[in-house]
């Protein structure tokens, strides 16, 4: 009952008598080599309504090699945004290349006119410590009438916005818990 | 509002429509569409006398929706048992038994006779055409099994063919609204295995990709950077072949490290002529890339078979 080819091909061209063009497209190839791209998802980073996005890269981190972003849009699956952006968004390559772009904490010292390197360990210390110092010198546990109020209104607090609830509701606990009253989102802005 | 529609539409502004889940193919569009990319791509390629003939093969198929009576549409009340079920409407087993298949299949043989193709391919068809029933059957069985024998590529190219024809005039018929997802990678239409994937540019679908039935030509929509073969999120990546000056390719392999397979993706959303079969055959290049990396081929084209 099974029918056999003529010669033996394992390929449906060479079964059909093409392998004369076959074997010219495989001299064709020799010499080139494959470009590795990716494709990942992730969220605009503007606003509140974290719409989904492709960023497209040359270059396979994952296979040690260094990556570019090349391209990104709208993510077509994501139900928020279907694959739309805004103009922000959709500028989000030159963000991302942006030679501004910070890249890591910078301290200008007081009465310097340039920003300097510093650490992540110092930044955040030094953030800690201004903090505190302005929250011992001005939290106000009572008003005047002596009513309970635990403010501390001398510093205030813009969050991202690019959060999940999750994360909204901790940035929520942590500004709230120090008694900071100025405190907005990203989002509304 | 119709795709094609020029009429302006204020109730598009601030409502974005979700992409359809399920495009039906139009026969008679289809092949005729495909035959005619065949022999551009046939114009400046090594494959030419392939592609060529390939041209003629899927002429024929555009030849027989054009002749062929109206198909017997699948039964309503099959469709509303497998929409139920969430299992393809058409029963691929059943309808090769049909007489109305039948029938397709031997008109096709019939009419590929007068192309002109290699000796081998020609003793092929001659070897089906004077195959019995049984073997008929056999080779139907393996077409829609999506497994074609190595022994035997060539004979099973012509049946695979004619199961096109009649497999996309049944799909044609299907309510695409009433279709509902099957699994990752199998055909909601016919159950069919996808060639590979196309990113496609049409209206109220932007950027969305389709997968394409081998078999009856359905295109439904899957997740993007999603594994066709086993539908991972976890490891993918794309390769193509590189181009001096760094141009974006439009035809990469979605490459998935969860199963390592790969699947082709065509971007026709930056190319609007590329056309499924005809360009994954034209594409044979990046095949034979590919067959030198760890992943194989997951795509199912019964006209690219063996890499």
């Amino acid at each position: 009952m099974k029918l056999a080819g003529a010669g033996v091909a394992a390929t449906s061209m060479g079964a059909l008598g093409f392998s004369e063009a076959e074997a010219a497209e495989i001299a064709h190839v020799r010499p080139f080599k494959l470009a590795t791209t990716t494709e990942t998802r992730n969220t605009c980073p503007y606003c509140s309504v974290a719409c989904g996005i492709i960023i497209y890269s040359k270059g396979d981190v994952r296979k040690g090699e260094k990556a570019d972003v090349i391209h990104i849009e709208g993510d077509v699956d994501h139900p928020t945004n279907r694959g739309t952006l805004c103009p922000k968004g959709a500028a989000l390559k030159d963000f991302v290349t942006s030679p501004t772009r910070l890249h890591y904490p910078m301290h200008r010292k007081p009465g310097s006119d340039k920003f300097e390197r510093v650490s992540w360990d110092e930044a955040l210390d030094r953030i800690a410590r201004l903090m505190k110092d302005d929250r011992d010198a001005n939290f106000l546990a009572k008003n005047e009438k002596g009513l309970e109020v635990n403010r501390w209104s001398t510093v205030g607090m813009l969050a991202a916005s690019a959060t999940t609830n999750e994360t909204a509701w901790a940035t929520f606990k942590f500004a709230k818990s120090l008694g900071m009253v100025g405190f907005d989102n990203q989002a509304r802005v | 509002m119709s795709v094609s529609s020029l009429q302006p539409d204020p109730s598009m502004i601030g409502g974005i429509s979700k992409a359809l889940f399920a495009l039906m193919p139009n026969p008679a569009r289809l092949f005729k569409e495909r035959a005619t990319r065949f022999e551009v791509l046939a114009e400046t390629s090594n494959l030419a006398p392939y592609l060529k003939f390939l041209a003629g093969i899927v002429r024929v198929q555009a030849d027989l929706v054009a002749e062929l009576p109206p198909v017997q549409p699948v039964d309503a009340e099959q469709v509303a048992r497998a929409r139920d079920g969430a299992m393809p409407p058409i029963d691929r087993s059943a309808m090769i038994q049909s007489d109305e298949y039948r029938k397709t299949v031997q008109l096709f043989l019939d009419r590929v006779q007068d192309l002109e193709m290699p000796a081998a391919a020609a003793e092929a068809l001659e070897a089906v055409r004077a195959a019995d029933d049984e073997t008929l059957a056999w080779m139907a069985g393996n077409v829609i099994g999506d497994t074609l024998p190595v022994e035997s590529l060539a004979h099973h190219l012509f049946v695979a063919a004619a199961t096109q024809v009649h497999a996309a005039r049944l799909a044609a018929l299907l309510d695409g609204n009433a279709l509902v997802p099957v699994s990752v990678g199998v055909c909601p239409s016919c159950g069919g295995k996808p060639a590979g994937s196309m990113v496609i540019g049409v209206q109220g679908a932007e950027g969305a990709r389709y997968a394409c039935c081998s078999c009856c030509a359905t295109m439904w929509n899957e997740v993007r950077v999603k594994c066709l073969a086993c539908g991972s999120t976890k490891g993918i990546g794309y390769r193509s072949v590189e181009v001096d000056g760094g141009e974006e390719a439009v035809i990469k392999a979605e490459i998935c490290d969860s199963c390592n397979s790969w699947s082709k993706l065509l971007y026709q959303n930056k190319n609007p002529t590329l056309e499924m079969i005809a360009d994954d055959v034209a594409s044979l290049g990046l095949d034979l890339l590919m067959k030198e990396t760890d992943y194989r081929r997951a795509g199912f084209d019964p006209f690219l078979i063996g890499y």
